[in-house]
């Protein structure tokens, strides 16, 4: 039971966080139809934004602030630096290529990654950095369920997560701007033709879903505590995998996505092998391929002939 | 022309000025000649990973080996420049650096740092005939498949580290059970392969569980919360980590406190990383000493012209040794009145004969025909409830 509630808990944790970073892919692919493949390199520079807001503040082991205030300061940089980031890419990489053959933006964006991984390397190294969260907030204490402790962080990951999907969701759903990113999604000359400022609302789309990314990088240097200049390109792949498998362009199906796939790598490393995890989890991509391209809440293409 | 040749020579004594610098910048694609300056010079090579995940058992080794090109140059009078090439600890990169350095002058090299890496660039080393040393690579096939001809190590290998780190585990902590977890990697399962049978023997029970050590972030963190989870009971009072990565080892140590769960964790000298893996209570074997304490010139002038790059573990005493082969061999030649080449220098290298009291290893540093060493010591340490390494006798 233990171990049940454990892996529960890990891929809960793991899939929230998957579902922020998979909900960057879906808004880009929902309204530009660019797989950004540079989105889980952003969620990498989050993670080392978050690491120097804590040095900054006098490091793990004496910190200058009070926990929760320095937890805040580290969301609102790396939430703010990355969506910059995200617009500056739209700004100079992806816009003057919008109406290129897709493949240009395509092989566009795989350039960014390694330009951004390259980058951090150049500019911090490759060391493994550590938050050495546990020197600043207890591993041991938190809700007690089963024999496990579900930690204070763990629970910070998961509830933080559903409140900014849900966020996001009202944001599409219920303003101005959500209205006019679905119009762009929908037909982006109409929305033009209607007034709707496009490229601001594109720009807007890339700050929000690379703000959220940054926010996921951060709260995945104070989980797992480790961080390189690598810890992206795995991550943005299971997104990519959570986006597709949820349906992309769909924000339910982005969240439902990233738990689906966090559930099953939490799984398959507890209960199959550590070795498969990956395997399991790739083949969940290319079986929905086969049997439901569209994903679980997506539709399907209808093409005019 | 007489303008282009000062000019030349002018370049290649400021090379020669820098190769002892501090710099841990990782220059890979370009080998530097020779300096001129003086009549003994030459040019080697280090392959380390000084970016990735593992830089910093990387550049502590490369800071160890600038310091012996140094001492060297300076006791021997001799030229020698230390040229940097970056692995990663990846094959591939080894390979591709590996051939850059045989197009190169360099006459011998130090590295590269990984069993794998070693597997995959000796035979290129063995047929252009370039004798190369490992400061860290301990799988026990290197020495005796045959492939590796001009290989050397200034480490013990596994069939002797392995076997004192099990037998140990045997004799002092008599655990019922043992958690064995490789990280898929070569190094980790030739211990795991030397350890187990040791076990059996003793009548203890082996749960032996693999971790996709090159899995990053979150996938990483899950995978070792799994096992924690999922594969340590309360009988398996010993978990034995012969990981490369020292970080992993910590995340496994704080989960197992996360989940209430006790072992007593072992690891080997891929954690020992007294910066990042500080588990109170745990154990990690060495194949160099700790020199930080010792009262010997040596070992304190070592202690002196590190410091200033921060902490350190035990990855750079055997490069130093292992460095401090090649200089001595290319003394050795130009004393005998040759200038170096990879001939020579490999010819020289297999008659290293070098007292314990010149070494920091503290032990004499000698090789049998396959290159590995005549008598080596392995080394245990404790961390204690503060955190902190302290040496204790491993047998």
């Amino acid at each position: 039971m233990q171990e049940f509630i454990q892996t529960i808990v890990n891929g809960l944790q793991t899939g929230s966080l998957y579902a922020l970073i998979a909900l960057g892919y879906t808004m880009v692919y929902g309204i530009l139809k660019l797989l950004n493949f540079a989105h889980g390199d952003v969620y990498m520079v989050g993670a080392y934004i978050g690491y120097f807001v804590i040095h900054w503040f006098g490091g793990p082991t004496a910190l200058s602030i009070p926990v929760p205030l320095l937890i805040l300061i580290m969301f609102a940089l790396a939430s703010t630096g990355c969506g910059l980031l995200g617009v500056a890419m739209e700004r100079f990489a992806y816009r003057p290529l919008r109406d290129a053959p897709r493949i240009a933006p395509l092989i566009t964006a795989l350039g960014i990654s390694f330009v951004l991984e390259n980058t951090v390397l150049l500019l911090f190294g490759g060391f493994t950095r550590s938050y050495q969260t546990e020197s600043f907030i207890s591993a041991t204490s938190g809700i007690h369920l089963g024999g496990v402790t579900i930690n204070i962080v763990e629970i910070m990951v998961i509830v933080v997560s559903v409140a900014m999907m849900f966020g996001l969701r009202q944001i599409v759903h219920r303003t101005t701007l959500g209205k006019s990113m679905r119009a762009v999604a929908s037909d982006r000359e109409a929305a033009e033709m209607l007034g709707i400022n496009v490229n601001r609302t594109i720009a807007l789309t890339f700050f929000i879903g690379s703000a959220m990314a940054g926010v996921a990088g951060v709260m995945s240097g104070l989980a797992f505590d480790q961080i390189t200049n690598t810890i992206g390109f795995l991550a943005g792949l299971k997104a990519f995998t959570a986006a597709v498998v949820g349906g992309i362009g769909s924000i339910a199906g982005a969240m439902i996505g990233g738990i689906v796939i966090g559930l099953a790598e939490a799984f398959s490393l507890s209960y199959i092998s550590t070795k498969y995890a990956d395997l399991i989890v790739f083949g969940i991509l290319i079986v929905t391929m086969l049997v439901r391209p569209q994903g679980i809440f997506g539709r399907p293409l209808l093409q005019k002939v | 022309m007489k303008r282009i040749i000062t000019a030349a020579v002018t370049l290649a004594a400021l090379t020669a000025a820098g190769c002892g610098s501090s710099s841990n910048t990782t220059s890979t694609a370009t080998h530097k000649a020779a300096g001129a300056s003086t009549s003994c010079s030459a040019s080697i090579a280090i392959e380390g990973p000084f970016t990735g995940p593992v830089a910093q058992v990387g550049l502590e080794q490369l800071h160890f080996a600038q310091l012996a090109v140094a001492n060297d140059n300076a006791a021997n009078k001799t030229n020698v420049v230390l040229n940097q090439d970056d692995t990663q600890l990846t094959p591939s990169m080894a390979v591709s650096k590996t051939q850059a350095i045989i197009a190169s002058p360099a006459v011998a090299v130090v590295g590269p740092a990984g069993s794998q890496e070693v597997q995959a660039v000796g035979p290129l080393f063995g047929r252009a005939g370039v004798a190369f040393i490992t400061g860290s690579a301990t799988l026990p096939a290197l020495t005796t498949s045959g492939k590796n001809p001009t290989f050397f190590r200034a480490v013990p290998n596994d069939n002797i580290q392995g076997p004192q780190d099990a037998n140990y585990i045997v004799n002092h902590l008599k655990p019922k059970a043992v958690l064995v977890i490789d990280d898929n990697e070569a190094y980790s399962q030739g211990l795991v392969k030397t350890m187990i049978p040791i076990f059996q023997k003793a009548g203890i029970k082996v749960n032996h569980q693999t971790l996709n050590g090159t899995d990053t972030g979150a996938t990483l963190a899950n995978a070792i919360s799994s096992l924690v989870s999922s594969q340590l009971t309360p009988t398996e009072t010993v978990t034995v980590l012969p990981w490369q990565a020292a970080a992993n080892a910590q995340t496994f140590g704080l989960d197992v406190k996360q989940q209430h769960k006790t072992t007593t964790l072992f690891g080997t000298d891929g954690t020992n990383s007294p910066s990042q893996f500080k588990i109170p209570g745990s154990y990690v074997s060495n194949f160099g000493p700790d020199i930080s304490t010792s009262t010997s010139t040596l070992d304190k002038s070592l202690v002196s012209g590190v410091a200033k790059f921060g902490p350190y573990g035990s990855f750079g005493v055997p490069t130093y040794a292992a460095t401090d082969v090649l200089m001595q061999a290319i003394s050795s030649v130009c004393k005998a009145g040759q200038s170096p080449s990879r001939s020579n220098v490999l010819a020289a290298v297999k008659k290293t004969n070098i007292p314990a009291a010149a070494t920091p290893m503290a032990a004499v540093i000698a090789f049998q025909p396959n290159g590995d060493l005549v008598d080596h010591p392995g080394y245990l340490f404790h961390i204690d409830s503060a955190g902190k390494y302290a040496q204790i006798p491993n047998k």
